[in-house]
């Protein structure tokens, strides 16, 4: 007695087939528009000297973390050693892309986090699927993504955005569901509505919170540069997995700590943002 | 804080609605993989497409099985990188009714096992007796290539107590830098035309039962429908092929020194190989 294999492979391979089939117009122009979109972004950052786009950026650095003198100065040093390693065009684009696909994680996930933190249906549909989204690998979607959104940066924005919006939802919820309750009944007792109680007092309360997702997502979109070069995404990935497979060390780390370089100071800035004043 | 952030969105939402129309450039696509080999000629054809044919021209590096599947699905134009009959078997059979094949730019191309010159072993069949000598293991590339299937096929056929390593192009020849700094015996499935053959002294051992497959040739695939959208283009990649394994390795000496521009000896080959250059253009 012997129980047959369970298509589940084929079950999956045929839908994917069948979505190609009735989906792909739709995402293609879809991934033109962001496609032109991500254009307009490099370009617009490819078109300033990188010793303006260097300064520019500290001093909004320093704006933004309201003067500290610390990440403005790694900032300075951290572009100019990339800009120096011939690493510049690379690293615009590499930000572009991270930019672009936590602003597309943001504004799908922040919503999907407060619809979870309102409704206790939402809730217990968003976080199996959340579940999914941070533990499958991205090699796995990676290839069947390519009939949807084309070769490049668009089908790496999508597999970044799959695997680094997950905390954007998780923390937006949970700042909402943290908002203490005295405050919660004081709002009701003022006689405030739902949108009102969210908007004028679980909002501003979460924002701490809310920015500590932002900042994971920001991380995890980072995480992905390297495997979405495999599908062409360009970028310090791509200059990465040039060098792993040519087996140029010293390339391969100079690559690295660009990524390394970007992070922490995005890293930095966005934690000063979201820290409360 | 969360009121800026949210005017921030909705700025770059509005910018990048007016900046959506009108953006995409028509320009020819293709794809390759970071092999020596696939560089050097895509470069090429770059080179002769931009500087001869005055077209525009994105090459985009990927994954095997990512280059394969894009030509298939018509979003790059083609490649001038496929390994037939045998390596890319399993990703041409996935495609094979949505592209087509521009026959071979070099043949000559081979397939095997590759040890240094100072290990004794001459052949295959003499693995089991120094398998202590190798550690038990051969030292493989990417689970998804055609010649993984095939060394698996040979450890079945020879009977071999070593275990094949799965791992990437890359942890081969690091693995085997790594046993050659250290005179250790190593054994790898390796490919030519490939850089390691030129940067250290190394032999294929004998495949008496060919298991490890005949000769391969590096083919040209593009997508269904290039001969209609751009027949100039269609015609210069069907023309499109070395003069022989000598010209194509020429250009990747060029590309192995120090500091060199793989492009630039792209438009060097032009310079130097006219007749071959002209043919094509014919």
């Amino acid at each position: 007695m012997t129980i047959p294999k369970f298509p589940l492979g084929q079950i999956i391979e045929t839908s994917i087939d069948f979505l190609v089939e009735h989906l792909s117009f739709a995402t293609k122009a879809f991934s033109v528009a962001l496609g032109s979109i991500l254009d307009v972004v490099e370009d617009a950052m490819m078109a300033l000297p990188p010793w303006l786009f260097i300064l520019i950026a500290a001093a909004l650095a320093y704006k933004l973390t309201r003067g500290s003198k610390g990440i403005t100065l790694l900032t300075l040093l951290g572009l100019g050693l990339i800009w120096n390693l011939g690493l510049w065009s690379a690293t615009v684009s590499t930000i572009a892309l991270v930019i672009l696909s936590t602003l597309v994680a943001i504004s799908i996930g922040m919503p999907l986090g407060i619809a979870a933190a309102m409704s206790r249906t939402a809730y217990r549909l968003v976080m199996p699927v959340l579940d999914v989204m941070q533990t499958m690998p991205a090699f796995v979607y990676l290839i069947p993504a390519i009939p949807f959104f084309g070769l490049g940066k668009v089908a790496a924005i999508f597999s970044t955005v799959i695997f680094a919006m997950p905390p954007a939802i998780r923390l937006t919820c949970l700042g909402i569901k943290q908002v203490p309750p005295e405050l919660v009944e004081c709002a009701e007792a003022f006689g405030s509505n739902r949108w009102q109680r969210l908007f004028k007092l679980e909002l501003p309360l979460a924002t701490p919170t809310i920015m500590a997702g932002i900042n994971q997502t920001v991380m995890l979109a980072l995480s992905m540069v390297v495997i979405s070069a495999m599908i062409g995404a360009k970028g310090l990935g791509g200059e990465v997995w040039k060098a792993i497979q040519r087996l140029q060390m010293g390339n391969g780390f100079e690559a690295g700590i660009g990524i390394v370089i970007v992070a922490i100071i995005l890293d930095r800035v966005l934690q000063k943002v979201g820290a409360k004043r | 804080m969360l009121k800026r952030l949210l005017a921030i969105m909705t700025a770059a939402l509005i910018i990048a609605a007016i900046a959506v129309p009108g953006f995409a450039k028509d320009e020819i696509k293709i794809a390759y993989v970071e092999w020596d080999c696939a560089a050097a000629s895509t470069n090429l054809v770059q080179a002769v497409l931009q500087e001869k044919m005055g077209y525009e021209v994105e090459i985009i590096p990927v994954a095997a099985a990512a280059m394969w599947q894009a030509v298939g699905t018509g979003d790059v134009d083609g490649m001038v990188t496929a390994w037939l009959p045998v390596t890319h078997a399993d990703y041409l059979a996935k495609v094979k009714d949505k592209v087509e094949n521009l026959g071979p730019i070099v043949g000559g191309a081979k397939l095997g096992w590759a040890v240094p010159s100072y290990v004794k072993a001459e052949s295959i069949a003499d693995l089991n007796k120094y398998a202590d000598k190798f550690d038990g293991r051969i030292i493989g590339i990417d689970p998804g290539a055609g010649l993984m299937r095939l060394s698996e096929q040979a450890v079945k056929d020879y009977d071999l107590k070593l275990e094949l390593m799965e791992g990437s192009g890359a942890t081969m020849t690091a693995a085997l830098s790594n046993a050659i700094k250290n005179n250790e015996w190593v054994v790898v499935t390796a490919w030519s035309p490939h850089w390691m053959f030129g940067k250290w002294d190394l032999k294929y051992l004998a495949d008496p039962k060919g298991t490890l497959g005949g000769e391969e040739h590096i083919d040209t695939i593009v997508r269904k429908g290039l001969s209609k959208d751009k027949p100039e283009v269609y015609a210069f990649l069907d023309k499109f092929e070395y003069k022989d394994a000598v010209q194509m390795q020429t250009l990747m000496a060029w590309n192995q020194e120090p500091g060199a521009d793989r492009y630039e000896n792209a438009k060097r080959f032009i310079k130097e190989f006219p007749e071959t250059v002209d043919s094509w253009l014919k």
